[in-house]
């Protein structure tokens, strides 16, 4: 993605890009998949970069591209919309709802892309989410195929760049693991046991 | 956003320099691909640096946080996830602090291998084999930085190929992707800022978290590993995968040790887990981000493939695994 197509993405996220290159850039993002996932890259980057978590609104504006894009074509709803503003509001008003819509589509349409707006690991406590037909993530009980998932990642550490990805998968699975000891602390808490497991932590205070 | 547009200007300034640095850029596609996974190499292990790492994995986007340095051969390194619960990972040599501030807990534990983050490509070309073609693609720019873009292309759909920015001034990864079979990127992660070499202050790799009244844990040494002649053997592995270790190693909640076996074609590695198959009650298939397994009852074992590789991959490996 070139720099040219990044300040029209910058642009048109702040309501800025005149309404005939908003449309021809909304179109380019509808018909190239690839242009549209570097534009969610780097709209997440900024995001970063300011500080942000989250976009206000967005699960409401992912919901509405979503329904767009199931029901009608793009620029059908960007006609529509503009034909029911007064004509002095047409170029703003058309311009920001493009935006809105081009932006829930940067962002939206990878999650619609996959399985659930839901974050599988943490999912559900059990050999939880079916995936890519047939597939399931580890859940917080498949203590038997976690361990496989983190001493292959540990193993395979010292050879190639699985290592880079891996380890980032260890980090989500210890992070379960967490949630697990977390649990295990509140029988101690109301003065019972520990529970016996040896995958279980030792609490003791700092 | 708006910063982008006010710097049109220096779009020709860019671009000028850009044709004085076009020596720079002809040098860098000019330098052998091996040559660059060796710099890499060294730079890993090297290198300090801070920044914000970006990852793309099953249309998610997670930012973390990440300070690293080395200092007469110890790792420190800080990592905080920006989204969600804002775990922290502190790690000081082998000791690992996951804080997770939402529950008001840390969990110790030692980490038994002495990879980081971001770990190495082999640097050897002999560890490629045939499996793969490396090749010094074009120069871009990542996290603000000059990066040279090399291609790992593997010849069949057993393995995963890989698209690695590397920092021409320095040889550190700035950008990986993990690209399937289908061309499509399956996984990536990026810096989008990066400051590197220069000295890590102290504040940057302590928790910014005050854990004064927070609970603490200590995870017990997760396995004991011992190297065995194992029965277990497979004469139809995917081409250019080998055997690379063999072990017994003790896994939580297990009474006897369980099998692992490492299989590796230089880049992509798959775990083998064979242990009792009476207790064992696992999904015969599961997927974590890019990771496969498969499972399969043999002989009265479970017989348990892993790897960051294709489906295909894990499958036909764990289903051809034979007891002497």
């Amino acid at each position: 993605m070139n720099d040219a197509i990044k300040m029209q993405i910058s642009a048109f996220v702040d309501g800025e890009l005149p309404q005939n290159e908003a449309e021809l850039l909304l179109r380019r993002l509808c018909q190239d998949r690839n242009l549209r996932q570097q534009a969610a890259e780097y709209l997440a980057m900024g995001r970063v970069m300011r500080g942000e978590r989250t976009i206000a609104g967005m699960s409401m504006l992912r919901e509405r591209i979503s329904a767009v894009l199931d029901d009608k074509s793009l620029q059908v709803e960007f006609e529509a919309v503009e034909s029911d503003r007064p004509r002095y509001l047409r170029p703003i008003a058309g311009v920001a709802i493009a935006a809105t819509v081009a932006v829930a589509a940067l962002l939206g349409l990878q999650q619609l892309s996959t399985v659930p707006d839901v974050d599988p690991l943490s999912a559900g406590d059990s050999v939880a989410a079916t995936i890519d037909g047939g597939y399931t993530v580890p859940g917080q009980n498949d203590d038997q195929l976690r361990d496989y998932f983190l001493r292959h990642s540990a193993a395979s550490a010292y050879f190639g760049v699985n290592s880079i990805n891996a380890r980032l998968v260890t980090l989500q699975l210890r992070e379960d693991v967490l949630v697990d000891t977390e649990s295990a602390t509140q029988p101690l808490d109301e003065g019972g046991d520990m529970p016996d497991s040896t995958d279980a932590a030792d609490a003791q205070t700092p | 956003m708006m910063s982008l547009r006010r710097h049109t200007t220096v779009t020709a300034h860019v671009a000028i320099a850009g044709l004085i640095m076009g020596n720079t850029v002809l040098m860098a596609q000019e330098t052998a691909p091996q040559d660059w996974l060796n710099r890499m190499a060294s730079a890993v292990q090297s290198t300090n640096y801070q920044g914000t790492v970006i990852r793309l994995q099953d249309g998610r986007v997670e930012a973390l946080k990440v300070a690293h340095s080395v200092s007469d051969g110890v790792v420190r390194e800080k990592v905080i996830i920006q989204e969600g619960n804002g775990l922290e990972i502190i790690r000081h040599g082998n000791e690992v602090q996951c804080i997770l501030p939402d529950k008001q807990s840390v969990l110790v534990e030692e980490w038994d291998d002495q990879s980081t983050l971001f770990s190495t490509l082999p640097s050897s070309d002999v560890r490629f084999g045939s499996e793969y073609d490396v090749s010094v693609v074009r120069e871009e720019r990542v996290a603000g930085r000059k990066a040279v873009l090399l291609a790992i292309r593997p010849h069949d759909g057993y393995r995963y190929g890989h698209r690695i920015w590397l920092d021409t001034e320095t040889g550190f990864p700035l950008q990986t992707k993990l690209i399937g079979d289908d061309g499509e990127a399956i996984e990536q992660i990026k810096f989008a800022d990066i400051t590197l070499d220069e000295e890590i202050h102290a504040s940057a790799l302590a928790s910014s978290i005050n854990t004064d009244n927070f609970r603490w844990f200590t995870q017990p040494r997760r396995s004991i590993v011992a190297a065995v002649d194992s029965r277990w053997s497979n004469d139809n592995l995917p081409s250019g995968f080998r055997l690379v270790s063999n072990t017994e190693e003790e896994l939580p909640g297990r009474d006897v040790p369980v099998t692992h076996i490492l299989f590796s074609d230089g880049l992509a590695n798959v775990s083998v887990f064979i242990e009792p198959a009476d207790r064992i009650d696992i999904a015969r298939r599961s997927r974590v981000g890019s990771s496969h397994s498969y499972s399969i009852e043999t002989g009265g074992f479970q017989v348990t493939a892993v790897g960051e590789v294709p489906a295909a991959t894990v499958e036909q490996i764990a289903t051809s695994m034979q007891y002497k």
